[in-house]
């Protein structure tokens, strides 16, 4: 009896240790529904969907980035750039939509490849060569759009992004696809096995064949070109391509990505976990919303809630 | 007999004193060849405005140093600069006497700093991490404070202690040169700025050898906050406003001007005096191309391309060395 006692206690701390954002997820959902007004309403839910979708695109981006122990800081400036050169891109220059979108692709995956090689190949630590970067790509974005904002966007474009289907649009579809295909990719393929082996042990993971310098820099490429598309679809939610659009965002995503189970010295992390640490962390902004508080608040919470995630993963990781 | 670079750091003290000697000529004489060029630069009204402004950066880099010093870095700066100077301000015009309020503010800056200090040491959480949480929390308060709105009119004695001169050079500047001093002296010739050289060095051999490290972490980050929040306090004064964000664009300054002084991102090597010539570098620089009429975005660009070169040649060195090392 108390073997299997002990068991399903096992089974549960196996399910807390790998699940655990889910759980948050619906202790948060289950609190706000109880004491929030208007929380809990169909209406409501498919907002935080909404709203959940383009953060959920780039925190897909830094969970692959945090797996190699690695980080991205620059990925609320490229978000910005991206923002700003396509508005450039569609507006100004009148250029085909999917042309367009592809070559703003194409600058965040030049981002990337510029994080990537100076993180590899100079060997300068991530957070430095991230933080110098996004001071860069913060500067180009300035200069390009010359400090004035782009808004009202040609509608061909803005279909791409808010065209609803049942409640929900577009943007959540793009979403949806991309969590397929990293899930794909970090839980079903090799690429996310050796990701894995080269977050927990870089020197392992050469020794055994993997072609390190290579996935190195990919992971940034990665990154860097979700911030891309998110870009493109906040410029397409918000009707105005700015480029001091997704400063907040790398703080935000960064949050959530923690919250979702993902290790800051590598090797952890889990799509559904980082989707789901996006949906908690909407929640609360949500909430502080209806019950009109100061978005400021927001903020400040974010920075306790991954201050506790990090705290609460470092314990779990030693005691249990 | 091979030195590690925190031993380096030690031993090659006088030939540390030169390279500031000659850091200092070597400015005074391009930033003179640069300034003949430039209409207005050379006015001594423009030399001590910039110097007053290089003040803040400076004062941040004194604690920067030592961060960088042993490995860390601390992205908090900013938060904590805007949360001090709202919480002194705030303070001030509740009618607090000034010195009192400037305490408050400094304990406060110096609390989020041992904050820091205890994840780093007793989490062994990455510097970076944890610094970019306390500033972000710092900016979070700092905006929540006073509802996102800025706050001005100071008692004039604050005010004189950021815009005022003495003999003819600006109070910051005295304030700044003080920070240097106290940092150079703790760092030189204390037993803990041995330590911190040596945590900085060869963190292994530190531990081994029974040294508390966790002291030199407290410390550390404990005073990367203090100076953090005094530059705080000191930018409200010069301004004679508090803005929830002002300390933004410090941290790149800050790490720049401690990069180009010499402070080793890899550890164990750097001095405050050669900082302050960093930001000093910087502060003319800015000013330079801002007469110039080249648009601060450039400038930001530039800064940041600077850090990263200057790192990564630092580190380009280091493998050159460890390769020799590995022919023996």
């Amino acid at each position: 009896m108390s073997n299997t006692r002990t068991e399903t206690s096992n089974v549960l701390v196996r399910f807390l240790k790998t699940k655990g954002s889910i759980v948050i997820f619906i202790v948060f959902w289950l609190c706000a529904s109880l004491f929030v007004d208007n929380f809990f309403s169909l209406d409501n839910n498919l907002l935080i969907i909404k709203q959940a979708a383009i953060p959920v695109i780039c925190c897909l981006g830094i969970t692959v980035v945090l797996m190699t122990g690695g980080i991205d800081l620059s990925l609320g400036y490229t978000i910005g750039l991206s923002s700003i050169v396509v508005g450039i891109f569609v507006k100004t220059l009148h250029m085909p939509i999917p042309l367009s979108i592809l070559l703003t692709l194409l600058v965040g995956l030049l981002v990337g490849i510029m994080n990537g090689v100076i993180i590899q190949v100079l060997k300068v630590p991530a957070f430095i060569t991230t933080l110098g970067t996004g001071y860069v790509i913060y500067g180009l974005a300035q200069i390009v759009s010359s400090g004035s904002n782009i808004n009202r966007l040609p509608a061909n474009f803005r279909v791409v992004g808010v065209t609803p289907i049942g409640g929900l649009n577009t943007t959540v579809l793009i979403a949806l696809c991309c969590c397929v295909l990293f899930y794909y990719l970090l839980h079903m393929s090799t690429y996310g096995r050796s990701l894995q082996a080269f977050g927990f042990n870089p020197n392992a993971a050469k020794m055994s064949g993997i072609d390190t310098p290579l996935l190195n820099i990919s992971v940034y490429v990665l990154c860097s070109v979700c911030a891309a598309l998110a870009g493109v679809l906040l410029t397409i939610r918000v009707n105005c391509a700015q480029p001091t659009m997704g400063n907040d965002m790398t703080f935000e995503v960064i949050t959530s990505a923690i919250l979702g189970g993902a290790s800051l010295f590598g090797g952890i992390g889990t799509v559904i976990g980082s989707v789901f640490g996006v949906l908690s962390l909407k929640i609360i902004e949500n909430c502080i919303n209806l019950l009109n508080v100061s978005y400021y608040t927001y903020q400040a919470i974010q920075s306790i809630i991954i201050m506790l995630a990090i705290i609460f993963e470092n314990v779990k990781n030693r005691k249990l | 007999m091979q030195y590690s670079e925190g031993e380096k750091a030690m031993v090659g003290g006088k030939k540390d004193y030169l390279k500031f000697l000659l850091g200092v000529a070597l400015v005074v004489v391009v930033f003179t060849i640069l300034g003949t060029q430039i209409r207005g630069f050379l006015s001594f009204r423009n030399l001590m405005n910039v110097c007053r402004q290089t003040s803040i950066i400076a004062i941040c880099a004194c604690g920067m140093t030592m961060v960088i010093i042993i490995k860390g870095i601390d992205l908090s700066v900013p938060g904590v600069i805007s949360c001090c100077a709202m919480i002194n301000g705030i303070l001030m015009l509740q009618g607090w006497p000034i010195p009192l309020a400037m305490l408050v503010a400094l304990a406060v800056g110096t609390a989020m700093g041992l904050f820091n200090g205890a994840m780093v040491e007793k989490l062994e959480i990455p510097a970076f991490i944890t610094t970019l949480v306390m500033g972000n929390i710092g900016r979070g308060l700092a905006l929540i404070m006073n509802k996102g709105d800025s706050i001005g009119g100071f008692p004039s004695a604050y005010v004189f202690m950021g815009n005022g001169t003495w003999l003819g050079i600006p109070v910051s500047n005295y304030i700044m040169v003080l920070f240097v001093v106290v940092t150079s002296i703790l760092m030189g010739k204390t037993r803990l700025g041995t330590y911190i050289y040596a945590l900085g060095g060869n963190d292994l051999v530190v531990k081994q050898q029974g040294i508390s490290t966790s002291l030199v972490n407290f410390f550390v980050f404990g005073f990367s906050g203090f100076c953090a929040a005094m530059a705080g306090i000191l930018l409200s004064a010069q301004l004679d406003t508090v803005h929830p964000v002002q300390g933004e664009p410090y941290l790149m300054d800050a790490i720049a001007g401690c990069v180009i002084g010499g402070v080793n991102m890899l550890g164990g090597e750097g001095k405050a005096y050669l900082a302050l010539i960093g930001a000093l570098i910087i502060g003319f620089l800015r000013n330079i191309l801002n007469l110039l009429g080249v648009h601060p975005f450039y400038q930001n660009i530039f800064v940041g391309v600077i850090i990263i070169v200057i790192v990564g040649i630092s580190i380009a060195r280091k493998n050159n060395v460890m390769e020799k090392n590995k022919a023996f």
